[in-house]
């Protein structure tokens, strides 16, 4: 099945409850075009893991359910596939906190990405060759166990293994999580890399707005489970409600997107 | 002086190769440890059930030994197959603690299908390896060693040595390696883990089944063989849950120190030390090394 629509990945209107009673996501829709970098963001616990999740599937082993709306991935509607299935659709989650398996070395962490694919020997290694053509400081320490290894080095590991499985989108859950400046930059230089050359579409769930839509083409500002806010990452940056709640650059003790609203209808209602 | 020392050799080899046969108990308990997480208690039952199938084949139906060997493999393999589909895919999100309940039913429900199918009585094994001294050892070295023993440490060696391997270098093994590191990034990286469980299941029911069948020729094949397989409790926690050579070595240990212990120290505690002495030894080994000689240590960066 071919897709000739633009958008990779589109999220209609979808609820999500774990436990069948937690209400985790609201409403949220959103689109990914193909080759795009699309930024995620919101504050812990706005729902950011639990979209990527409802993508890649991964919500049933956690007890979680799209109970509400649809979502359309490469043409095709997202129901009842198993987490596997989807990495041989091409769509691979890059789970928050890197998760590297630590007792293998980085070469074999980065080898287990390509499970689902049918490769021999030669195979792999050329891969192996050209994944470390991005990863290059990955290509020193391949024989060391993953779990030695630092967080930035852990994280490139988590980003070449997904790489392995030679996905067409890649859902990356907070790459940058408590890593310094300079390696978070590292991070989102390979990111892009991977995105331009290899023609990865790439939604991206971040704390870190500002780095996140300097290096996105869109953005998405979730809420509570509910989308507050979307629009180009240029525009985004520019705008003030955004710039105040997420950049830092706050004139007083505001908390949220609820807040500000509630302020502005007052002030019209005063008006 | 030689004659002790010659005596004493022969106790500590009578007990390695004893030891081995804990050994093949335990890597067992290991295999399903590894990829699930839990402590298997339905091992002793695989043990239990396997080894009276095998015996029901070939004494039942008069099936030759290899068939009856090979068939007795493949139902475990069955079991393997239905354990992952009717018990472990449905607890798939359960905690550990669940699925280790799961598998004492499983045990009960193993050695209660064994027994309604084969009988109760105990029955006899024959491998045609005598549990005598091998006469040739006997004669040149001057040790009584039981050739069943010797046997024993050839197939544990086998089984290590073809366990390491698959695990080193299979693309199946890797991806076993990898659900026991973690099984949620196995699993968003496209490995499948229903096909993993189902791998290290049958592989534990054949561990199994060699088990029972050395263990068997030696005891019987009978109910008791269901708690021998506790005897593999003090050699995991020795050898470390998480480790197919600490399962041999551990057995190798337990086994030559239950034995040494018997002949030299237990005659000041009126004999039968060996009943409890891995036991103590395990607890010395809970407070002073709980992750055992070579279980895996938990790493976590600081």
């Amino acid at each position: 099945m071919s897709n000739t629509s633009a958008n990779i990945l589109d999220i209609k209107n979808i609820e999500v409850r774990y436990d069948n009673v937690i209400l985790a996501l609201h409403d949220v829709s959103l689109k990914v075009p193909k080759g795009k970098v699309v930024a995620l963001l919101g504050a812990n616990g706005a729902g950011k893991s639990t979209t990527l999740k409802a993508v890649s599937t991964m919500l049933a082993s956690e007890r979680g359910k799209v109970t509400n709306g649809t979502i359309e991935y490469d043409g095709n509607a997202i129901d009842k596939q198993t987490p596997s299935q989807m990495v041989g659709l091409g769509m691979v989650q890059v789970l928050e906190g890197r998760r590297c398996f630590g007792h293998l070395t980085v070469e074999e962490n980065i080898i287990s990405g390509a499970y689902s694919r049918k490769l021999s020997k030669g195979d792999i290694n050329q891969e192996l060759e050209k994944i470390y053509t991005y990863f290059i400081r990955l290509k020193e320490r391949r024989k060391s166990q993953a779990a030695f290894t630092s967080g930035g080095e852990q994280q490139m590991i988590a980003v070449a293994r997904a790489m392995m499985a030679k996905p067409k989108m890649l859902l990356l859950d907070e790459p940058t999580m408590g890593l310094a400046p300079q390696l978070v930059a590292e991070i989102f230089n390979i990111v892009k890399e991977l995105n331009t050359k290899e023609g990865v579409s790439i939604l991206l769930a971040e704390q870190n707005t500002n780095v996140a839509l300097k290096n996105s083409d869109y953005g998405y500002i979730i809420e509570t489970g509910r989308v507050m806010l979307d629009g180009t990452a240029q525009s985004l940056l520019n705008d003030d409600k955004v710039k105040e709640l997420y950049l830092g650059i706050s004139k007083k003790g505001r908390k949220n997107f609820r807040d500000v609203l509630k302020e502005e209808s007052l002030t019209k209602r005063s008006n | 002086m030689v004659d002790e020392l010659l005596f004493f050799m022969e106790v500590l080899v009578g007990g390695l190769l004893a030891g081995t046969m804990y050994s093949l108990v335990a890597l067992g308990f290991v295999l399903i440890f590894k990829a699930s997480a839990t402590f298997n208690f339905s091992q002793g039952a695989m043990v239990f059930f396997s080894v009276l199938a095998f015996c029901g084949f070939m004494q039942d139906f008069n099936i030759p030994f290899v068939l009856a060997f090979i068939l007795a493999a493949l139902l475990m393999v069955v079991v393997g197959l239905c354990t992952e589909r009717l018990v472990l895919r449905p607890l798939m999100n359960a905690s550990e603690d669940t699925v280790l309940m799961a598998t004492i039913g499983l045990g009960y429900v193993l050695e209660g299908l064994a027994q309604a199918a084969w009988g109760v009585e105990v029955r006899r094994l024959d491998l045609g390896i005598g549990d005598f001294p091998v006469p040739w050892i006997a004669d040149n070295l001057k040790l009584f060693i039981s050739a069943l023993d010797i046997t024993a440490g050839l197939v544990a060696a086998i089984m290590i040595i073809g366990l390491f391997l698959l695990f080193k270098y299979t693309k199946i093994g890797l991806g076993l390696r990898a659900v026991a590191d973690d099984a949620g990034a196995a699993s968003s990286i496209g490995i499948p883990l229903k096909h993993i469980m189902l791998l290290v299941w049958s592989a534990a029911g054949v561990v199994a089944l060699v088990a029972g069948c050395m263990w068997g020729a030696r005891a019987g094949v009978q109910f008791a063989l269901v708690d021998l397989a506790l005897k593999a409790l003090p050699v995991l926690i020795i050898g470390g849950f998480s480790s197919i050579p600490g399962a041999i070595i551990g057995g190798l240990i337990i086994g030559a120190v239950e034995k040494v212990l018997e002949v030299y120290i237990g005659p000041f505690f009126g004999g039968a030390i060996e009943g409890w002495a891995p036991y103590v030894l395990a607890i010395f080994f809970l407070l002073y090394r709980p992750e055992g000689l070579f279980g895996e240590k938990i790493i976590r960066r600081v």
